[in-house]
């Protein structure tokens, strides 16, 4: 075990050297001056080179590129050009932010997607089956951020009975889960992040569900002259790992992908810090922000191969 | 919103094509039978027939001109003065600027996926066929894009070219092309270990012949499958960056450009908010649906 | 045992009392997408003045921004009085307020005021930072140095003779120099713990989500000391979520509803505040190349704008735009207008042999000051159409078009004319930086390259002509001299419409960028 552990750990750095590579040249794919948001309308010439010089962009790309990786790697991912604030800071911040959005929305997905699936996959092809998978199939294909919009209107506008945007009403920083005036926040943008993950994982738990019931143990069950409840009960059990699997991946996903929802809702999470660098052309917290959630991607995909390798010993292979 | 990107053939390969053409064609054959029967995905593909239809020939079909405004008939309800859906909030008729947002979120659905499929999908191939360097290099490579969740750097890559359509299509396209290039690499190493290929070399045929004759045909499916998966994706993806303000640019219509124009208009009539985002979900549900019962009928397993 | 009972019920007594008055807060969601920088000198333009740099700090000179009948007009701040020195018209000087200090108590003198603009100058002092000094450049174009003659009395000298320094000095914050000097120049740690003389001061801040303030109870002009125990600074740049935010209770004060939100609003009991300002939406045109470069293209255009249709368009919210100020400005004059006439504008046209006549314009979606960019953009061009133009719009970000605009028209030959507001605040501001030779983009305002010896006759005698009522004729020649030349395309000036929950009471809207929320109280 601790072998593969260390296969996939050495595995992963050229992976992470690649994607700093790319993080870092997708800035400079950028059209116009890096730092044209922090200057003035009318910017003299002077004043323009005199900025360029203190935030380094003067040098040769090669050069910012190795200065830039040997900061990353000690942790240091520069200096917001828009608020001079540390970026690590401002990024590990609204990655907290956005943790505690999918630290919400996942279980909830789980639950639901997993009932759901279940329910189908235990009875294929009856109505129960087509209800669930049609709802499936909706959830994956809805345009969450619009159903956030239409979420807003009825309960906010209309109704008013919860909050339409941001985080809490003393900010991100004060935001308690236990406090019921902070945690009506969460609600709406919760509900609209799990939407996609609640069809992905009632998808995969049929199919699941579907398989294992055709593996030789269920027959076998069976025949044993097991009630058909504790034969479901074994196959729920048996169909768990794999859906897991494909709910941690989600986990991923949801990090970096929460940016539409995000915008929405104006919660300050790295989605939401994203967008606002690439309105800002703010290059090194987009650099910083890019990097550090594909990391947290490749080590949500990591994580999710060891335990299935622990789980299942057929998978460790290389 | 990336559903089955995580997705990988494994053992249960594509039915192996043989030379024997009568073979080939029980295969299409049974196919379209299971096709036949599945009502549901039939009434689905019709309904995508027509909203392709419709985009194919809107200038036709749209009662007005996408681009006429009118200040006096702005943010109209149904019916008013023949505009069936009512009016945007330039005055433009509504019904007009879904059809042709059909358009764009068709070609922000398909073209990239299209892409995708042949730089991925050659490359997959040339991965999974050339030598163990080859396959490192690409499949390394890729490795590095898949590091990151599929709407990041869609919005990473768009974002830095400055929005467009065009930067839209192409920010899609390397989203999709690792996952085709894996999909193609993983069906073409198994292909080629198995018999008939040895066979095939062993009469003399050449690599470009081998790879036409026998490894196209066994990639072809599975490619197929997946790409058609993805097309609903893209979709969604294609209309969160014009709702970002990353993909379409006014005054084209496109749903997701709508969806966030429309959006400030939302206390004068709420509909017109509710009617872009219909469709690109009902336009999305087509998509999985078809290529769901295609899946079914192709008897591939993703 | 009673002893040691009472204070703890006169505790729990005065809990209740404090309780039972709630805080009084003001939160505002403003249109920036960040919160303005606490240093001094502001970013996200002047809205960064209006709730931050000019709540937290004063200039040496100020806005009157307590009438909402007439235009703002520039009062003493921390200066008192300023006068030019008579043997030497690039002298000014500035008498000092005493008294008056800042947050952390350090008493405000001229030393103050030399050492706050050679921070902002001056590369080789330690106070100097590279980002102040960038922000604000714009507003020191003609500052030479600064000297302190007593404890309350300076002198600063300017490059050339400009009549119009106090103008933008207005936008220069003082600081504060021990802060600063506590803080060991640490403009980060400086950030957290702003110090600075204004009518508020700096109670804490979550980053890029909101920033309060609390009364500076010691401010110096006692009628400005706020009437609220707290201002609350939220960015909200979508303008539907400010105005979902307003309905829902979450804010009480918000920037710019959007036009087809007005209704709702209103039935919601908001009141909804309009009043005019020198803000300007018309487009700025190349006079290198292409068909501007002829006058009567460039009056065919103005008189093209069915410009009380763009106000029905917008439900009202702005006043119609005839020329860069709008007419309660000061120094508006007596200009030609070119109001609505198409038969006109395409007899010009045609007299120009510009008949269609292509044209290029680099627009928007968003951006400060630009109103509904989209809309008004599409309808200008079907009534530049209307008359004869062929309209191509170049559709870039916010950020894009103000490169476009910095780069002028060497830089984007093919583009005739750019849609980006400008504040027109003062006579310089307002006007001579878009007509001067001096000021040619990339160096100043005149993006196109405008270029007329009436106006730089004009310019070089308004700044050295320090006595006010000739002066004032002047600039009411220029700004005719600028609508006869048609130099932009008017469409409109900005009303600035903001919506205020009814329990919000007092506040006046001046005719300003700025405003003053001191008066503002708030009912529970």
């Amino acid at each position: 075990m601790f072998g593969i552990i260390l296969r996939r750990l050495v595995y992963a750095i050229p992976i992470a050297l690649g994607v700093s590579v790319v993080c870092f040249s997708l800035v400079y794919l950028a059209p116009g001056d890096p730092l044209q948001t922090i200057l003035p309308a009318d910017a003299t010439a002077d004043t323009i080179a005199l900025i360029k010089h203190e935030y380094g962009f003067d040098r040769p790309i090669p050069v910012q590129f190795l200065l830039w990786l040997w900061h990353v790697v000690q942790g240091d991912f520069g200096v917001s050009i828009a608020t001079r604030r540390p970026v690590t800071a401002e990024v590990l911040g609204s990655l907290a932010n956005t943790v505690m959005l999918t630290s919400f929305a996942i279980p909830l997905s789980f639950v639901i997607g997993y009932t759901m699936g279940a329910i189908a996959g235990c009875f294929p092809g009856t109505w129960l089956d087509r209800v669930v998978t049609g709802s499936a199939v909706m959830g994956v294909s809805l345009p969450n951020y619009w159903v956030g919009i239409v979420l807003v209107i009825i309960f906010s506008v209309e109704l008013m009975v919860l909050p339409a945007t941001g985080m809490g009403l003393k900010g991100s920083a004060a935001f308690s889960i236990f406090d019921w005036n902070d945690a009506k926040f969460l609600i709406l943008p919760v509900i609209t992040l799990s939407l996609v993950p609640v069809g992905i994982l009632a998808r995969s738990t049929r199919a699941a569900v579907a398989e294992v019931r055709g593996q030789d143990f269920v027959i076998t069950l069976r025949a044993k002259g097991l009630g058909e409840f504790a034969i479901i009960r074994h196959v729920l059990k048996n169909a768990m790992p794999p859906v897991l699997a494909v709910m941690g991946l989600q986990f991923g996903y949801l990090m970096g992908g929460s940016i539409l929802v995000e915008t929405v809702f104006t919660w300050p999470g790295s989605g939401f810090l994203l967008s606002k660098a690439i309105i800002n052309r703010d290059i090194p917290v987009l650099q910083g922000a890019i990097l550090m959630l594909a990391m947290v991607f490749v080590a949500a995909n990591l994580v999710v191969d060891l335990l299935q390798a622990a789980i299942d010993p057929r998978i460790r292979r290389t | 919103m990336s559903t089955t990107v995580a997705g990988m053939p494994d053992s249960n390969l594509w039915p192996t094509e043989t030379t024997q053409e009568t073979q080939v064609r029980g295969y299409w054959g049974s196919v379209l039978r299971r096709l036949g029967r599945d009502k549901a995905t039939l009434i689905f593909g019709l309904v995508l027939l027509l909203i392709v239809g419709v985009a194919v020939f809107a200038p036709l079909v749209a009662p007005f001109d996408p681009y006429k405004e009118s200040i006096a008939g702005r943010l109209k309800p149904f019916g008013w003065r023949g505009h069936l859906l009512g009016t945007d909030e330039l005055g433009r008729d509504l019904l007009t600027r879904l059809i042709y947002g059909a358009r764009s979120s068709l070609l922000t659905g398909t073209v990239p996926v299209l892409i995708a499929t042949i730089i991925g999908g050659s490359l997959g191939v040339i991965a999974g066929f050339g030598g163990r360097r080859v396959n490192t290099v690409i499949m390394r490579t890729m490795d590095v894009f898949y590091a990151f969740p599929s709407v990041l750097l869609a919005v990473a890559i768009s974002g830095a070219m400055g929005g467009g359509m065009l930067n839209g299509m192409i920010a899609l396209s390397m989203v999709f092309t690792p996952a085709m290039c894996r999909i193609a690499e993983t069906t073409t190493s198994q292909v080629r270990s198995l018999d008939f290929i040895e066979a095939a070399r062993a009469t003399g045929a050449g690599t470009f012949m081998i790879i036409r004759h026998h490894v196209l045909g066994n990639v072809l499916g599975p490619v197929f499958i997946y790409a058609s998966s993805l097309v609903s994706v893209s979709i969604l993806l294609g209309s969160g960056l014009s709702f970002l303000g990353l993909g379409v640019k006014p005054p084209e219509a496109d749903w997701g450009l709508m969806l966030s124009t429309v959006r400030q208009s939302l206390y004068v009539n709420p509909i017109i908010c509710a009617l872009p985002g219909a469709a690109i979900f009902i336009t999305s549900v087509c998509f999985n649906l078809v290529s769901d019962g295609i899946r079914g009928a192709m008897d591939v397993r993703l | 045992m009673m002893r040691r009972l009472l204070p703890a019920i006169a505790a729990v007594a005065l809990m209740a009392a404090g309780a039972a008055r709630a805080e009084s807060t003001i939160t505002v969601a403003m249109t920036a997408d960040d919160l303005p920088i606490t240093t001094g000198v502001p970013d996200q333009g002047f809205e960064g003045y209006r709730f931050v740099g000019l709540s937290l700090y004063d200039a040496l000179t100020s806005w009157d921004l307590s009438k909402s009948d007439k235009a703002a007009a520039l009062v003493p701040g921390l200066a008192t009085s300023w006068s030019i020195d008579p043997a030497n018209n690039k002298r000014w000087i500035f008498k000092l307020r005493e008294g008056v200090k800042f947050h952390d108590g350090c008493a405000f003198t001229a030393d103050d005021v030399v050492w706050n603009l050679q921070r902002y100058t001056d590369k080789t002092v330690p106070q100097f930072e590279t980002f102040q000094f960038a922000l604000a450049r714009p507003y020191l174009t003609s500052y030479a140095s600064a000297e302190k003659i007593d404890a309350y009395t300076v002198a600063i000298e300017t490059k050339t003779p400009d009549s119009l320094f106090p103008y933008p000095l207005s936008l220069i914050p003082m600081i504060s120099k021990c802060r600063a000097e506590a803080v060991k120049y640490d403009w980060n740690a400086y950030a957290n713990q702003p110090s600075g003389t204004g009518p508020y001061r700096f109670a804490k801040s979550v980053p890029h989500e909101r920033m309060e303030f609390v009364p500076n109870t010691e401010y110096w002009d006692v009628a400005r000391r706020p009437k609220q125990d707290r201002l609350v600074l939220v960015p909200m740049p979508e303008a539907s979520t400010r105005v979902a935010a307003l309905l829902s209770g979450q804010v009480n004060f918000i920037e710019a509803p959007p036009p087809d939100s007005m209704a709702r609003l209103k039935s919601a009991g908001m009141s909804v505040l309009t009043n005019t300002y020198p803000h300007n939406w018309a487009y700025q045109l190349n006079f290198v190349s292409g068909p501007f470069t002829d006058v009567r293209v460039r009056r065919a255009a103005n008189y093209a704008i069915n410009r009380p249709d763009v106000k029905e368009m917008l439900n009202g919210l702005m006043e119609e735009g005839y020329s860069t100020i709008p007419p309660s400005t000061p120094f508006f004059g007596n200009p030609v207008l070119y109001k609505f006439d198409a038969a006109k504008a395409t007899a010009l046209l045609k007299e120009a042999n510009c008949y269609p006549c292509n044209i290029t314009l680099a627009i928007s979606t968003s951006g400060s000051g630009q109103m509904q960019p989209l809309p008004m953009n599409e309808l200008v061009k079907s009534q530049l159409e209307a008359v004869g133009f062929k309209v191509n719009f170049e559709v870039m970000d916010w950020n894009a078009l103000l490169d476009v605009g910095r780069g002028g028209p060497d830089k984007f030959p093919k583009i005739h004319g750019i849609k980006i507001s400008r504040a027109a605040m003062d006579p310089f501001y307002a006007l001579i930086r878009h007509v001067a030779r001096s000021q040619w983009s990339p160096a100043g305002g005149n993006w196109g390259h405008y270029e007329d010896p009436v106006v730089e006759k004009l310019v070089s005698d308004i700044s050295a002509e320090f006595d006010e009522g000739k002066r004032l004729a002047l600039i009411k020649g220029l700004n005719e001299r600028m609508n006869d030349q048609a130099v932009m395309i008017w469409v409109a000036h900005d009303v600035n419409p903001r919506a205020l929950s009814p329990k919000l009471k007092g506040f006046v809207q001046a005719q300003s960028w700025f405003q003053d929320l001191t008066p503002i109280t708030v009912s529970p």
